[in-house]
């Protein structure tokens, strides 16, 4: 301490700025930097998506979610052992699930980004090392993180199943891998969309709308398309009609079209030109998402 | 009925980034409608499914959950709900225009363009487009009023919502016949075949049973939300 108590005017009269030491405990520890802050952030997100560290009443919409993700997985394991045959394939589990995928979705994504928007506490977060790339980068990670576990979970829990139950016959490992391909890039596109739309509403009721909303219309139309297609036996047309169905974009890009498993449409994907076409529309998604997100995350950050 | 409150609900619903939401539904609905048209698929068995599957299977409940939803949840998500509630206005009297403003957004953006898509069609061959545009109507005012009581029960509002339009009337009542007693779709769809003679449209709920079932939904819905409103605690935001 010096002589002079903290806050007394200098011997010229004009006061001069102190910091008072109140007390606080200091922080000594190792200063961890970007890399991890970044790490943590997208930790603590992808908790917050299932309502973990959140009360009690977060958690029941992500966990009736992921009940009913599992309940075929469940039932097609016992179909197994008692009656000897199988239920549900690997590739077309999350074409069969994926309205429950698309709730999730739509209810969580708006998690992930509406609160920090709506109180303003970006400038908080970007007064540390974390830079908006690894923000938005963190954030998208969680979700795709969120949605392949869910995924994930029910489709290896099948696998384990039928390797228990050891029906006759050597079991799907083949099926079994493309799916978790396949459930790599639903992840990813399920997350980067569903973030990017509700990143532009700061209300949480409004993205979740939001996000169900462009859902149901795309795969509204992609049936209401192909069938009128069908109609009048325009069945090229048709194909490509399925495509606007996110989930059917995936399985016609990645399962279908990379690694050869049977369509889980209720017809034919397009072929040839038809799976570069599908690839080059999934990743054009992606980016288109991307940069949204981060056009977004610039004019929020510099208000 | 209270003119002050039913001008910030509209204000609300149609000033904002809601709207365009809102606007988009029908927007592709009438798109469709001019693709069937173009590619000459026309005929009254496609209008009857585009305006199943599509305008009353999709876009209804969509409209009914942002509508209904809209006029009270993102008030109480605020907290400016409080200075609507401290005003001297009997709440039963703030739910009814809240009500009555969600109907008539929902009648506007599902009942109209219902009609008019089937119009581009099929004219006003054997009564589809006026039997839609009735069961949407009365359809979409069900969903507004039991959107807008889900908005007061829970702030969870929207994704309950999606849950029962999505899964309980779309895939379980795909699969379990008994659940479509239960639904308002099918309500609506009941309400429509009883107007339209279009034997490309078959329902298996008795008008009765839809029409007691929409009535008792709706004015159960807005006297709850009444009620509900009366004994409204405010909770801290999570």
């Amino acid at each position: 301490m010096s002589d002079l108590s903290p806050g007394t005017p200098s011997l010229g009269g004009a006061p001069a700025g102190v910091i008072h030491d109140i007390g606080y405990r200091h922080y000594d520890g190792p200063r961890t930097g970007r890399g991890p802050a970044t790490a943590a952030l997208a930790v603590h997100t992808l908790r917050g998506v299932f309502g973990l560290g959140r009360p009690a009443r977060a958690k029941i919409i992500p966990f009736l979610l992921v009940g009913t993700m599992m309940l075929p997985a469940v039932v097609s394991i016992a179909v197994m052992a008692v009656a000897k045959q199988k239920m549900a394939g690997y590739t077309e589990y999350a074409v069969i699930m994926q309205a429950v995928l698309a709730i999730f979705l739509a209810a969580q994504a708006p998690y992930t980004v509406a609160p920090d928007l709506r109180f303003r506490v970006l400038p908080l977060y970007l007064s540390r090392p974390v830079t908006l790339w690894d923000y938005v980068g963190a954030k998208l990670a969680a979700m795709a993180a969120a949605m392949f576990l869910l995924l994930a979970v029910p489709l290896t829990t099948l696998f384990i199943g039928e390797m228990v139950v050891d029906l006759p016959g050597p079991p799907d490992t083949g099926g079994y891998l493309t799916s978790m391909a396949g459930a790599v890039c639903y992840a990813v596109l399920l997350a980067c969309v569903g973030v990017a739309v509700a990143s532009f509403t700061p209300r949480r009721g409004l993205g979740v709308a939001a996000v169900i909303a462009l859902y149901l219309l795309a795969s509204g139309v992609s049936t209401v398309v192909a069938a009128v297609m069908e109609s009048v036996n325009d069945y090229d047309a048709a194909a490509w009609a399925w495509l606007i169905n996110p989930f059917f974009l995936v399985d016609a890009a990645v399962q279908v079209g990379i690694f050869g498993a049977e369509p889980s449409a209720p017809g034919s994907y397009p072929t040839g030109i038809g799976v570069a076409a599908a690839i080059t529309i999934m990743l054009g998604l992606i980016a288109l998402s991307v940069t949204a997100l981060v056009i977004r995350y610039r004019k929020a950050a510099s208000r | 009925m209270n003119g002050v409150i039913a001008e910030i609900s509209y204000r609300a619903l149609l000033g904002r980034r809601r709207v365009w939401l809102l606007v988009l539904l029908p927007a592709v609905l009438l798109a469709l409608a001019v693709l069937l048209r173009v590619v000459d698929a026309g005929g009254e068995r496609a209008a009857v499914m585009l305006l199943q599957t599509f305008a009353v299977g999709t876009m209804l409940p969509l409209l009914g959950l942002i509508a209904g939803t809209g006029v009270i949840a993102p008030e109480i998500d605020d907290g400016t709900v409080v200075h609507l509630l401290a005003k001297p206005i009997s709440r039963p009297v703030i739910a009814q225009t809240k009500f009555l403003v969600a109907a008539s957004v929902v009648a506007v953006f599902a009942a109209v363009p219902t009609f008019a898509a089937a119009y581009l069609l099929i004219g006003l061959e054997s009564g589809v487009a006026s039997g839609f545009a009735l069961g949407a109507l009365i359809g979409g005012v069900a969903y507004a009023a039991v959107f807008m009581l889900l908005g007061t029960v829970t702030r969870h509002a929207v994704t309950i919502g999606i849950a029962y339009a999505v899964i309980w009337e779309g895939v379980v009542g795909n699969f379990v016949p008994g659940a479509r007693r239960f639904s308002i779709q099918q309500w609506a769809q009941t309400v429509a075949d009883q107007v339209s003679s279009s034997a490309f449209l078959t329902t298996e709920i008795t008008l009765g049973f839809a029409a007691a079932a929409l009535l008792l939904v709706t004015a159960g819905a807005v006297v709850w939300a009444g009620q509900r409103l009366r004994s409204f605690s405010l909770t801290g935001d999570e």
